[in-house]
C-alpha cells in the first residue's frame, strides 16, 4: 500500500522533481564554476585566503533555494489533494489514516534528501580537491541549516495545505515566517554549528504539524 | 421496478442521539435512525436540514457534537482500516483524482483492495464512455467523472455504499445511467445503499426506503411504497375567509389556501379526513384525494418555502 501512495505521489510530483533537480545540481554546478573561475583567475591560495579572513563560502546561491524547493514540493502535493476535498478520498483508504498522511511526507522528505546529498555530494567531490578540511567543511556545513530550511518549509507548507480553515492557515503562515528566519539571521560562515542540533529537534517538531491539520481535517473544522 | 422483500437483519448502519450545532445554529437534535442491511435508504430533506452534515458524519469526516453513529457494529470514529474496505464513498460532484488518468486511478486503488478488487467491472463500465483510458479525469465532464467514480466503487466490491448527491450536475441521460446500475447492482449483490440527491424522480427510481429531514429532526422513515401508497394530496373548495380546519396536530401538513381551494396533505383516510371536517362543522365541498408521486409528497410534508 505504500508503494501505491509513493505512485500517486510520483503521480503529482514528477515534472515538478525533474525541475528540482535540476536547478539545485545547476545552481550547486555553478556554485562550483565559480570556485574553478575564481581560483583560475587569482589562484587557489587567495580563495584560501579569502576563505579564512573573510569567512567566504562560495555556496551563498544555495541560501534560499532548499526552502524555495521544499516549499514549492509541498504545494505541488498537498494543492491536488485539498481541491474538492480530495483528501477525504486518501483518508477513506482501508490504510492508517497517520500512515498514510506520513507516506505522503515520507515521499516528499526522500526526494529532498535526496536533492541536498546530490548538493552536498557534487560540493564536497568538488572541493575536498581544491581545499583543506577545514575549509571545504567550512562550505559544506554552512549548507545545512538551508537545508534543515527546506525541510521545515516542507513540513509547515504541507500543514497549511492541509488544514481545512484559512483562520488557522493565516495563523500557521505566520508562524511559519517566524520559524523559518531563525535559519537566516546569521550569515557568518557556520554561525549555526552550535545549534544545529536545536534546529534538527525544531524541524521534527514542525513534522507534526500535517498530522495536527489532518486531524483538524477530519473533525470537519470549518471557518 | 422491482423492490426486494424487507428483511430482518442486523442494521448495517445505527445512529442514535445525534445532535450538531454549527457555531450555535442546531441543525438537528437526538436524531436516531438505522439502515437494514440489503436495503437502499434515500436521505431527503430541504437544502439546510442537514443531509450532508450526516453523510459527513457517517462518512467519518465531522465529529457530532453529541451521539454516536456505528457502522457494522464499529464506532465510526475509532473504526478499523479493514472495516473501510466494506464502505464505498462517492463524494458530492463524483470527486476523484483530476491528476490521474483512467488506467492510473484503477491501478491505484486495487493495489488497497487485494484479492476482492474487480477490475473488470471498472472497465466494462467505462467502455460506455468512449474515452481514452489515458484520458485525464480533470479534462472529463461531470457524467464521465461520474461513471468513473461509479466504475471504481463496483470494482471496490463494498458492503455498503454511502454516496453524497449522486445526480449532482449529471444530465438525464448520465443519471438514467448511474440509477440503472446502481439499482441492478446493489439489488443483485444484496448490498446497503445510503445515498442522498436533489432530484426525487430518482430517489423514487432508486431507493427502498426513504428518510425525511426537515428543519432539527426527521419527519418521518418509512418504505417508499408504503409512503406513497399512503400519503394523499387532499383539495376542497371551501368557503371565501373559512380559514384553515384545526384537525389533530399533525394531520395535516402545509395546508394551503388559494382563493376558494383548499390543499393540504395527509395520512389520513377520506373517510377520516371527512369525518374530522364534519366534527368540526367545517363546510366543504368537492372533496378529492389523489395519490402522488414522491416529489409531490416531499413537496407536501416540507412545504415549498
Amino acid at each position: 500500500m505504500i508503494q501505491a501512495l509513493f505512485y500517486k505521489e510520483w503521480i503529482k510530483t514528477r515534472w515538478f522533481l525533474l525541475v528540482a533537480l535540476l536547478t539545485i545540481i545547476g545552481v550547486t554546478g555553478y556554485c562550483i564554476l565559480r570556485v574553478y573561475r575564481a581560483g583560475e583567475l587569482n589562484g587557489m591560495d587567495h580563495l584560501w585566503l579569502v576563505m579564512l579572513t573573510r569567512g567566504v563560502t562560495f555556496v551563498e546561491l544555495l541560501q534560499y533555494l532548499p526552502l524555495a524547493i521544499g516549499g514549492l514540493l509541498a504545494l505541488v502535493q498537498f494543492v491536488p489533494e485539498m481541491q474538492k476535498s480530495c483528501l477525504k478520498l486518501t483518508l477513506h483508504l482501508p490504510h492508517s489514516a497517520l500512515a498514510t498522511t506520513y507516506s505522503m511526507l515520507l515521499w516528499g522528505t526522500l526526494f529532498l534528501t535526496l536533492c541536498f546529498c546530490i548538493s552536498s555530494g557534487l560540493l564536497y567531490g568538488y572541493l575536498h580537491t581544491v581545499f583543506t578540511t577545514e575549509l571545504w567543511q567550512q562550505s559544506l556545513f554552512t549548507t545545512f541549516p538551508w537545508f534543515l530550511a527546506g525541510y521545515m518549509a516542507y513540513f509547515l507548507t504541507s500543514a497549511i495545505c492541509l488544514e481545512p480553515t484559512w483562520k488557522r492557515r493565516i495563523g500557521y503562515c505566520m508562524m511559519s515566517l517566524v520559524l523559518l528566519h531563525l535559519f537566516f539571521l546569521n550569515h557568518t560562515a557556520q554561525a549555526y554549528n552550535p545549534l544545529l542540533p536545536f534546529l534538527i529537534l525544531l524541524t521534527l517538531l514542525t513534522a507534526t504539524f500535517p498530522w495536527l491539520s489532518v486531524l483538524r481535517f477530519k473533525a470537519g473544522c470549518q471557518d | 421496478m422491482n423492490k426486494k422483500s424487507k428483511k430482518t437483519m442486523e442494521p448495517i448502519i445505527q445512529c442514535k442521539n445525534l445532535t450538531h450545532y454549527y457555531g450555535k445554529r442546531l441543525i438537528y437534535k437526538d436524531l436516531n435512525f438505522s439502515v437494514p442491511q440489503g436495503r437502499i435508504l434515500g436521505l431527503l430533506g430541504k437544502n439546510g436540514t442537514g443531509k450532508t452534515t450526516t453523510i459527513n458524519i457517517l462518512s467519518g469526516y465531522l465529529q457530532p457534537q453529541a451521539g454516536e453513529c456505528k457502522i457494522f457494529g464499529e464506532d465510526i470514529t475509532k473504526m478499523s482500516p479493514i472495516m473501510r474496505k466494506e464502505i464505498g464513498l462517492l463524494i458530492e460532484g463524483h470527486v476523484q483524482y483530476q491528476f490521474m488518468n483512467l488506467q492510473e486511478i484503477e491501478r491505484f486503488y486495487a493495489a488497497f483492495y487485494p484479492g476482492k478488487w474487480k477490475k473488470e467491472a471498472y472497465y466494462a463500465l467505462l467502455e460506455k464512455l468512449k474515452v481514452a483510458p489515458k484520458q485525464r479525469i480533470s479534462r472529463m465532464s461531470c457524467g464521465q467523472r461520474s461513471q468513473v467514480a461509479l466504475g471504481l466503487i463496483l470494482a471496490q466490491d463494498p458492503s455498503l455504499l454511502i454516496l453524497d448527491d449522486f445526480s449532482l450536475g449529471l444530465d438525464p441521460g448520465y443519471r438514467r445511467l448511474f440509477v440503472d446500475y446502481l439499482r441492478e447492482y446493489a439489488t443483485a449483490e444484496n448490498k446497503t445503499v445510503f445515498l442522498t440527491s436533489h432530484i426525487i424522480q430518482d430517489m423514487e427510481r432508486l431507493v427502498d426506503d426513504c428518510i425525511l429531514m426537515d428543519y432539527g429532526k426527521i419527519l418521518l422513515q418509512m418504505p417508499v411504497d408504503e409512503l406513497l401508497q399512503t400519503i394523499r394530496r387532499y383539495t376542497m373548495h371551501i368557503p371565501e375567509q373559512q380559514g384553515i380546519p384545526q384537525i389533530a396536530h399533525h394531520s395535516l401538513y402545509h395546508p394551503n389556501v388559494l382563493g376558494n381551494t383548499l390543499e393540504f396533505f395527509s395520512f389520513l383516510s377520506l373517510k377520516e379526513v371527512q369525518q374530522e371536517l364534519t366534527k368540526q362543522n367545517y363546510y366543504f365541498t368537492h372533496l378529492k384525494a389523489e395519490k402522488v408521486g414522491l416529489e409531490d409528497a416531499f413537496i407536501g410534508l416540507t412545504g415549498k418555502y
